[in-house]
């Protein structure tokens, strides 16, 4: 019964390369399912069910294309389908009056030196960074997630997300910049900077 | 600063692009080029490449807990399934 809920792939060799080439991505999806998720219940729950897909359809796997997307893809539908409904949240940015170099500019005006910004940056607790990402709207969180954490490139994204490349761009462009304000605002209230 | 042929403001639109890898190759070489020679437009650079470093060193290292590294490798022995889609 578990085992046919499961249905683990009967091949052994098949289940040999599922934990020599997918097991070493946990890590980086579990980061990533936290990111998306918001809580250690809901992404330890998103990485099992993702993983339990994974496995499943690891024999419509193709050897030697890219098995980082195809977990990513994998991940991002799980978390669409399951949590998209229990989150209630809005669909875009507010970026209207963000200006590109929005944090660039109000750290230079704040008085940091160019040295000096990247250092003011370093200063900012993990925990801050991941709350500022986390509160971006689901689909410029995702854009900005596989773009800047994972490293993935536009064209993998475009099929991770199954959106045009061009969402792609626009979703991090304003994603990036709505980031850039939440990490200000975070700048000012621990006063990492003279105000 | 207008090192031709393109110009700060056009670099500076084209910086995620560049530091994304996304550039065509002709403007990316273009973009590398006045970088190399613009201190205004190389600082922009490197603190837009700061910000992404920053996401990737802070949002992508949590430790996966013991317990879901066990569930999971229980799913894969074939054992019992202790996680139920709603």
């Amino acid at each position: 019964m578990t085992r046919s809920a499961t249905a683990p792939p009967e091949d052994p060799a098949l289940k040999e390369r599922f934990e020599r080439d997918a097991m070493p991505l946990l890590p980086s999806l579990y980061s990533a399912a936290l990111r998306l998720t918001r809580n250690p219940a809901d992404a330890e729950d998103l990485l099992q069910e993702a993983f339990l897909r994974a496995y499943r359809g690891f024999s419509g796997f193709q050897e030697g294309t890219n098995l980082k997307a195809w977990m990513y893809r994998i991940l991002t539908n799980a978390f669409i389908n399951t949590y998209r409904k229990k989150q209630r949240e809005p669909v875009t940015v507010q970026d209207e009056d963000i200006a590109d170099w929005y944090l660039y500019d109000k750290l230079g005006a704040a008085g940091a030196e160019a040295s000096a910004e990247s250092e003011v940056l370093d200063k900012i607790p993990d925990e801050e960074v991941q709350r500022a990402l986390e509160a971006l709207p689901e689909g410029f969180r995702m854009a900005v997630l596989l773009a800047d954490v994972e490293g993935f490139s536009y064209k993998e994204i475009a099929e991770i997300l199954e959106v045009p490349i061009g969402t792609v761009m626009s979703r991090l462009h304003r994603g990036r910049k709505a980031l850039q304000k939440a990490l200000w605002d975070t700048v000012r209230e621990r006063g990492l900077v003279a105000d | 600063m207008d090192l031709s042929p393109i110009d700060c403001q056009h670099v500076l639109q084209q910086i995620e692009l560049y530091l994304d890898g996304e550039l065509e190759a002709s403007l990316r070489v273009e973009v590398h080029q006045h970088l190399s020679g613009c201190n205004g437009c190389t600082d922009h650079s490197a603190f837009q490449q700061r910000l992404k470093e920053l996401l990737r060193a802070k949002c992508g290292c949590n430790d996966v807990p013991a317990q879901v590294m066990e569930r999971i490798q229980a799913m894969l022995a074939g054992g019992p399934e202790p996680f139920h889609p709603s």
